[in-house]
């Protein structure tokens, strides 16, 4: 499938025009997973975001031991990962491991994401909505987890 | 074409949940399969309104009694 017909199916680019979808895809590079792999480190630098395109992910706290880590969510295609690192710059909030075989994403790399926001800020404005809200979802399916 | 981001939360079972796309609106009822394992949904419900093609769910599942299962 298309780059571009790919990050339609992703609710970060809702909202984009064909034109604008194709400034994103430039700045896409695609990773390929093994089951078990790690995407991100928690607690390690990060300034990349990823798009999951094919493929599962567990997203896991407290891997300090390693042993004491616990899965708090799966994540399946059109989720992105990574998002905080590369919105606030702190350290990866949690790992996250490939759980399917093949895991393919999309990432993007902070300084091309900046680059573009700050270049087309219509872009950078529904790309930043989009996080809010994908960011607001997740914090909504923690909370009925918790019910 | 419809996108169905469901959050999918199981109470009953040692089982974190799902984030997912789908396209096909999910139903009280319905088998699911989520991590190789088979639950039932017992809970549908929107979450937040629709944004373009995008639609957000919450559901909820339990696991499918054994004699249940298919």
């Amino acid at each position: 499938m298309e780059l571009r017909q790919i990050l339609h199916e992703v609710d970060l680019f809702e909202g984009m025009t064909e034109a604008e979808l194709d400034k994103v895809a430039h700045i896409c590079h695609e990773k390929h997973f093994h089951t078990g792999e790690n995407i991100t480190v928690e607690g390690s630098v990060g300034d990349e975001l990823y798009i999951i395109t094919d493929g599962f992910v567990e997203v896991m706290l407290g891997g300090r031991p390693a042993s004491s880590a616990h899965v708090i969510v799966s994540l399946g295609s059109g989720q992105i990962i990574g998002e905080m690192a590369l919105l606030d710059q702190g350290p990866r909030s949690a790992s996250v491991l490939a759980a399917y075989e093949p895991t393919t994403v999309q990432v993007i790399k902070r300084k091309d994401f900046d680059d573009l926001c700050q270049n087309d800020t219509r872009i950078g404005y529904v790309v930043m909505r989009n996080l809010a809200a994908d960011l607001s979802f997740k914090l909504r399916h923690r909370n009925l987890s918790d019910r | 074409m419809a996108i169905y981001k469901t959050s999918y939360v199981i109470i009953g079972a040692d089982n974190p949940g799902t984030i997912l796309n789908q396209d096909h609106m999910p139903r009280k009822g319905e088998l699911v399969t989520l991590n190789k394992e088979k639950f039932e949904i017992t809970e549908v419900l929107e979450l937040v309104p629709p944004r373009g093609n995008f639609h957000y769910i919450h559901v909820t599942c339990r696991p499918i009694p054994r004699k249940k299962q298919p």
